[in-house]
């Protein structure tokens, strides 16, 4: 999607990463190869009480994601008519506390074995009642709108990578179609669930070079504003064939696919600031020649700096290469995600007035 | 709206009434529910032990591989069901249901550029392999040699329907999976109108695929209160007085929508238009929907408003119901507040509740509306509630004839979405 004029107004971002909550400051911190290892995040724990009740019934993710929308409204000062905001986000698997599902199991077994019999009459009441609003991969986004007031236009997509390019893409749709007028849009994931890394050991991803973090970003646009951080100028989801049955492309398609993906969404216009965010090796490697092939000034690794955060690794590097825009005083970036779903995402940011 | 519209022109279905869609169709316009005692697994010691079950025990290639046709290669079920993919129920049913809608498109090659937009509903986490990994209290699982063995999966991919329908069908275009819990599936729709009206695809294969029938699932759901604690082929009676709670369902309904024009070119045969649609929050709490509807409302003026259609133009609302003593009343108040008197029902006492597949189930059950000239029964309704103040059309389906129908659905956490179908022209 290319939008009108300069593009659709940024307003405000908030990220969550190892370096903290924070609105601005992460293209420079990477940058300046002044950011911490990706790691388990030490977020900001819950001080308000309906914060504190809420928080029990969130996962990892949810919390995260409350912190980064809750970031980019109060540095967009968008405190009246939140109830016709939009909110648009990537959300990753399910975030369930192991210890939850471990005292279920627990108390499931029966001679050493696991007893569905035994699970309906004791395993179930073992775990908090609620547990099912922890698991719910859309209460990433439901619990940020709910404490925020959030009531407009809406739509969570499962995320590891291209998802999060569709919520900002739906996003911009929404505003250009008059459904809203202002919008947070984003990602929040944690690769460091137990699971998910299992499931990433699985499926090769760990053997070849994926770094799993987590972190959340959000940012937030509007329809129209006064000195924003940037412009969203263009936006889209470059799908990629792949073998049958496949995961992921191969490396060589992957690049070729890269080289138009690139073109069509910068549309001949020149490139100063390139964000790449492949997942690990095979996708670096297919990206890799693309910064000098658009001939830019810059070019970042965000993966390499931040790790893989899943549905969060998009909005994270579009938050990093804003931060860089208005750090170098810089016209335009293309950031190029590749996540482990094997699809591209492009996203053409200007810069703004602020 | 620009030139561009949104047909329909597939529908498939996997539900308790069987699998494909005349199945459904037969069964609701025959007025009877399919909700009945759990077989797919030992529910006995479950606090819930009815569901809206497909009459499967098991999902396997051999289901796969009977209704699944020409699309798959020699063996690739066979392998799927020894990796363990096809535990997930949902899986299957997804495939099915888009298989149906393709064929029933008559989709060729160059529908395959299409973009696929489907709702799917949480991982379905298997509890037997998690146990494998039960030390001392704590289940360890991990990166390494804590990634389980050959065979082992400790949950499936939220996306692995929508990777397996990509695959199969040789879908080249663009891949959205919606996660937003029981409004997921209409949300996959109105996405899917949206792309072909703005010009971002010429066809696509959208639509739902659930299945909340296992252990987690059917517990995790009564955990929080939601099912109806009568274990009856009754238990959900949306809208009545005596409404205690929501019967669990499961299933797919897919899709092919199509840019109107194209279509007809091509010659396929509309069964209706996406006229409009519009999402909305609660934002209230996570635990409850907001109890004056008025979130639920804007969503359905706006859908109406964007079809630039008036509310006395819709002719039946096939309402969200779930039989909830919660959900019902404050949908009830958003329905009369803007349709007045206008026939509802809800399908979720004949089929269940079918989660993320809600909304799409519930849009091809609209379909009786143009291609009968049926609108849907409300099962078990027998004593109006005055806290429902509304024209609920009774267990047996209504005969009229009418030319729009709007389809809700709301998601745990909030999530509103309005679809508003019109009679093809």
């Amino acid at each position: 999607m290319r939008l009108d004029g300069k593009g659709l107004p940024i307003v405000a971002v908030s990220t969550l990463t190892t370096a903290g909550l924070s609105g601005r400051g992460l293209g420079r911190r990477v940058f300046e190869s002044n950011h911490p290892l990706p790691s388990e995040i030490d977020a900001p724990a819950p001080s308000r009480p309906e914060d504190v009740r809420q928080r029990k019934l969130m996962s990892r993710a949810a919390w995260f994601s409350t912190l980064v929308m809750r970031g980019a409204l109060t540095e967009a000062r968008w405190d009246e008519g939140r109830a016709e905001i939009g909110a648009f986000f990537g959300v990753g698997a399910s975030g369930a506390e192991m210890d939850e599902v471990a005292r279920l199991v627990a108390a499931s077994m029966e001679d050493g074995r696991f007893s569905l019999a035994r699970c309906g009459r004791e395993g179930l009441d073992a775990c908090n009642p609620l547990f099912a609003f922890q698991i719910m991969n859309n209460f990433t986004l439901c619990h940020g709108a709910i404490l925020e007031g959030l009531g407009g236009p809406n739509a969570a997509f499962f995320s590891r990578g291209s998802g999060t390019v569709t919520a900002l893409e739906e996003a911009c749709a929404s505003i250009n179609a008059g459904a809203c007028e202002r919008a947070l849009v984003g990602g929040a994931d944690t690769a460091l669930h137990p699971v998910t890394m299992a499931e990433l050991e699985r499926e090769g991803f760990l053997r070849q070079g994926l770094k799993p973090a987590e972190g959340a970003a959000a940012l937030a646009i509007a329809a129209t504003a006064e000195a924003p951080l940037g412009y969203v100028e263009a936006v889209r989801v470059f799908p990629v064939d792949r073998p049958r049955g496949a995961l992921v492309p191969r490396t060589g398609v992957l690049r070729d696919a890269a080289v138009p993906a690139a073109f069509d969404a910068l549309e001949d216009q020149p490139c100063d600031v390139v964000v790449l965010a492949p997942w690990g090796a095979p996708a670096r490697e297919a990206l890799m020649d693309l910064p000098e092939m658009l001939e830019a000034e810059l070019s970042v690794d965000a993966s390499l700096s931040l790790g893989e955060s899943l549905a969060a690794a998009p909005a994270l590097a579009w938050a990093l290469a804003l931060d860089l825009l208005v750090h170098l005083d810089k016209p335009r970036a293309l950031v190029l995600s590749a996540g482990p779903d094997g699809d591209l995402g492009a996203v053409v940011l200007g810069k703004g007035g602020a | 709206m620009g030139a561009r519209r949104a047909v329909i022109t597939g529908v498939g279905a996997v539900s308790a009434f069987g699998v494909g869609y005349e199945a459904l169709a037969n069964g609701l316009a025959a007025g009877r529910s399919a909700v009945g005692p759990i077989r797919s697994f030992d529910a006995r010691t479950f606090p819930t032990r009815v569901a809206g079950e497909v009459p499967i025990e098991k999902t396997n290639a051999l289901f796969l591989e009977k209704h699944r046709g020409v699309l798959l290669h020699v063996g690739e079920a066979g392998t799927w069901e020894e990796s363990g993919l096809l535990r997930d129920r949902k899986v299957c049913f997804g495939l099915v249901a888009a298989a149906e809608a393709w064929r029933h498109a008559r989709c060729g090659t160059a529908e395959r550029k299409g973009a696929l937009s489907i709702g799917l509903g949480l991982e379905q986490a298997f509890l037997e392999d998690l146990a494998e990994e039960l030390d001392e209290g704590e289940i360890r699982v991990g990166a390494g040699d804590l990634a389980g063995g050959e065979g082992v999966r400790f949950r499936s991919r939220v996306d692995l329907t929508a990777e397996k329908i990509r695959s199969v069908v040789g879908l080249s275009g663009r891949v959205a999976v919606h996660a937003s819990a029981c409004a997921a599936g209409g949300m996959a729709v109105a996405h899917a109108a949206s792309l072909i009206e703005r010009g971002a695809a010429d066809a696509v294969l959208c639509g739902a695929a659930d299945s909340m029938v296992n252990p987690l699932g059917i517990g995790g759901m009564s955990r929080l209160g939601a099912p109806s604690p009568r274990a009856e082929p009754s238990a959900c009676r949306p809208f009545d007085r005596r409404r205690d709670g929501l019967v669990v369902g499961e299933g797919a309904a897919m899709f092919v929508v199509e840019e109107e024009s194209r279509a007809r070119a091509r010659g396929a045969e509309p069964l209706a238009v996406i006229a409009g649609y519009a999402t909305t929050q609660d934002a209230y709490r996570a635990t409850a929907p907001r109890p004056d509807g008025s979130r639920a409302l804007a969503a359905m003026e706006r859908a109406v408003r964007r079809a630039n259609l008036t509310p006395a133009d819709v002719g039946y609302v096939n309402a969200h119901g779930t039989g909830t003593p919660l959900n019902d009343p404050a949908e009830a108040k958003a329905i009369r507040a803007l349709f007045g008197d206008v026939p509802t029902s809800s399908i979720k006492g004949a089929v269940g509740h079918l989660m993320a597949a809600a909304g799409a189930i519930e849009l091809a059950a609209c379909l009786l509306a143009f291609t009968r000239d049926l609108l849907p029964g409300t099962a078990h309704f027998e004593e109006p509630d005055p806290e429902c103040p509304i024209n609920v059309i009774g267990p047996k389906p209504l005969a009229k004839r009418v030319d729009y129908v709007l389809s809700n659905s709301f998601g745990f956490g909030g999530q509103n979405v309005s679809v508003l179908l019109g009679r093809p022209r």
